[in-house]
């Protein structure tokens, strides 16, 4: 219906137009309308990207009275940059960590809470409550509990008779405990979208499985609940792997990307480029990096939606 | 005894008794279909022998075995549902193919990818690639079988849904008011394949159905249920022609059977608003009089009743009244030619054929009737 709508006011402008003929005061109406919505659309979104786009090409820093034109010098600079190079590695660290296991968990969690009788709604705010709460505030417990002499983690680990690591401070197990975190976050989003998920499957689709023969409750799921959730997944996979790409909050007040930039990761390092350094351009060109690789990542997953996942 | 076989099952949820001691037995080869209201329970006993469901209390045998305990999976009894529930992410045939794959191959021989390599998976597979084709076409469906359901119409899933239920050769066939999501014609024509495939199959079968035409036109015997019971379960003739309960009589025949209230004097002649019809019954006191609409006619004696509407309908004719005196509303089915010179709003008189008649108790169960000679005179 809007595409006819559409249409047929963009056929009225151009008649109007090619008929030199005073526009009708519905097109102006139209235009009026719109205004609005184009002007914050092009103040808000536009302008800045270009801007951004366009600083990434300067050597522009904040407060400096002129820049240059530089091309691609920002960008050749990034493979010689540790920090930013650190950064990248340590972002896609921490993705391959929380995707998989907080869709998994999510899933698994879904499934258990799914299945149980009672109780459904409690897990489902329990499990949502790291979602609504302030990263920034949770960050102090978790700080508390990865202590590395005082916090209960390590001291349970001690009455294990296990070792006590250096969650937060070293190198070998920060990244680690950025992800623990990072699953943890991002478990209760995922829950609550397979939940709906699974609600949706038709409950007959089971019935049906169960008198074709699918005795165990792995081929039910093989069968009904994988495939049918597919849809689902895919939203839940992209959602996921966004929002553990702008990693940022746990780290800038848990690590500050330590140890000796050990914790490093691509949106911290933007952030500490752009208003530490004061390297817009540097910063810019780095966002733009950032982009692209989000931009890649929702290209190929659509594409499988398509492929895949799509029936009706 | 081969077949399916239901002993005294209950099911209760919570303090609803859904069933209330429900017992059937359908032989091998038989098609029985569960008719009645929505509510009534009859899905439930359906379910309840599938095994998707567990009784209350009661036994279910299939083929001799006890089955009660076992699960759904474990019977061999097959199934259409509703909705038809076909997997939407399969094709026809992969559809078709599930009840085989899941018993013939082990759960490894089902894995993705490597699964074909294990033992003798690729020849199992083959094997069912050869019977979801024959299945296919016997179903006329053979030309569909790479199409996902979403790419089918409603006539074309039902039949996916019949040939995923008939594949392995189930000794229990189970169907779910299938028909009730076509529209009108193709309900008409698809009744007669599903019994035409019904006697190729030969499998003792429960149809489930709160269509009555459905229930009649197919089954070898009809079971009648409301309010968790079966009232009556005979073969449809004996259904329509000697019902046992009131209940019975009133939900089956279309339009419904006339029910006036009746006086049966110590001797046992029944009135109906103070005039005597021609029947007498066992037992005097306040009883129920009911006729079908073929066998009450417009006449010079009998119940006096008003017309309220005519209905001229090609091959017959049906004529609507009110009984003036207890304002029974009555119908009567009447060849056009027969029409009174009346118009609505006229007073006219019905007299029903005694010997098509019914009486039924206060509670509603039938009542041997007797006709006298000298009311059968009068009459």
């Amino acid at each position: 219906m809007s595409d006819a709508a559409s249409t047929v006011s963009m056929r009225s402008i151009s008649q109007a137009r090619s008929h030199r003929a005073p526009l009708s005061r519905d097109v102006v109406a139209a235009w009026l309308l719109t205004f609005p919505a184009i002007l914050a659309y092009v103040l808000m979104v536009l302008l800045p990207l270009l801007g951004v786009l366009a600083l990434a090409f300067t050597d522009y820093e904040f407060g400096a009275s002129s820049f240059r034109w530089v091309g691609f010098e920002n960008f050749a600079d990034m493979p010689k940059d540790r920090t930013f190079m650190a950064s990248i590695r340590n972002t896609v660290i921490y993705c391959l960590f929380v995707v998989p296991f907080s869709i998994g968990i999510a899933l698994l969690l879904a499934i258990l809470i799914e299945a149980g009788a009672r109780g459904r709604a409690f897990f489902r705010a329990v499990f949502f409550l790291p979602v609504v709460s302030l990263t920034v505030a949770m960050a102090t417990a978790w700080q508390y509990l990865l202590h590395p002499s005082i916090g209960p983690v390590n001291a349970l680990l001690r009455t294990l008779g296990l070792g006590a690591p250096n969650w937060l401070g070293s190198s070998d197990w920060v990244m680690v405990s950025l992800g623990i975190i990072g699953v943890w976050e991002n478990v209760g989003f995922n829950l609550v979208l397979f939940l709906a998920g699974l609600t949706a499957i038709p409950r007959e689709l089971y019935a049906a499985a169960e008198v074709d023969g699918a005795k165990s409750a792995w081929s039910r799921f093989t069968l009904v609940t994988w495939p049918l959730l597919g849809p689902t997944l895919l939203f839940v996979m992209i959602i996921t792997m966004t929002r553990s790409i702008r990693v940022f909050d746990t780290v800038q007040t848990l690590t500050q990307g330590g140890p000796n930039g050990a914790s490093e990761v691509l949106l911290r390092t933007i952030y500490q480029e752009g208003f530490h350094y004061f390297k817009f351009g540097y910063s810019a060109a780095i966002t733009l990096v950032f982009l692209a690789i989000v931009l890649v990542i929702m290209l190929v997953q659509t594409r499988l939606i398509d492929r895949h996942v799509h029936y009706g | 005894m081969a077949g399916i076989s239901v002993t005294a099952i209950t099911k209760s949820f919570g303090v609803t008794d859904v069933l209330k001691g429900v017992s059937l037995d359908v032989r091998k080869g038989e098609f029985v279909s569960l008719v009645g209201p929505s509510g009534c329970g009859k899905t439930t006993l359906m379910r309840i022998i599938a095994g998707l469901e567990t009784a209350t209390s009661g036994t279910v045998m299939i083929e001799g075995r006890d089955v009660t305990s076992i699960r759904a999976a474990e019977r061999d009894v097959a199934m259409v549902f509703q909705n038809y529930a076909l997997y939407p992410h399969l094709t026809v045939a992969q559809n078709l193919a599930v009840p085989l794959v899941m018993r013939r191959l082990s759960a490894l021989q089902r894995a993705p990818f490597v699964g074909r390599f294990v033992g003798d998976a690729a020849a199992k597979l083959a094997a069912i690639a050869e019977e979801t084709k024959r299945t296919s076409e016997m179903l006329g469906i053979g030309h569909l079988l790479a199409r996902k359901p979403a790419q089918l119409s409603g006539g074309q899933r039902q039949r996916v849904a019949l040939g995923r239920a008939i594949v392995r050769h189930p000794h229990v066939f189970l169907m779910d008011e299938p028909l009730s999501n076509l529209d009108a014609a193709l309900r008409v024509q698809t009744r007669a394949e599903i019994v035409a495939l019904h006697r190729r199959v030969g499998a003792a079968t429960v149809y489930v159905t709160h269509d009555q035409s459905e229930a009649m036109t197919m089954s070898d015997r009809v079971a009648v249920m409301m309010g968790g019971e079966i009232l009556q379960i005979a073969s449809p003739e004996e259904i329509y022609l000697n019902p046992a309960d009131i209940r019975v009589a009133t939900f089956i025949g279309s339009p419904k059977m006339n029910v006036f209230p009746a006086e049966a004097d110590e001797t046992g002649a029944v009135s109906v608003d103070g005039v005597m019809i021609g029947i007498v019954s066992p037992t005097p006191g306040p009883v129920t009089f009911a006729v079908r609409p073929e066998d009450i006619v417009p006449a010079t004696e009998g119940i006096p009743a008003r017309i309220t509407h005519m209905e001229f309908l090609g091959d017959c004719a049906l004529l609507h009244a009110e009984s003036i005196a207890n304002k029974s509303p009555v119908i009567c089915r009447i060849a056009p030619d027969q029409r009174p010179r009346a118009s609505v709003g006229d007073e006219i008189r019905l007299r029903a054929d005694p010997a098509k008649s019914f009486l039924f108790d206060a509670e509603g169960k039938r009542l041997r009737m007797m006709r006298t000679k000298a009311q059968a005179a009068y009459v």
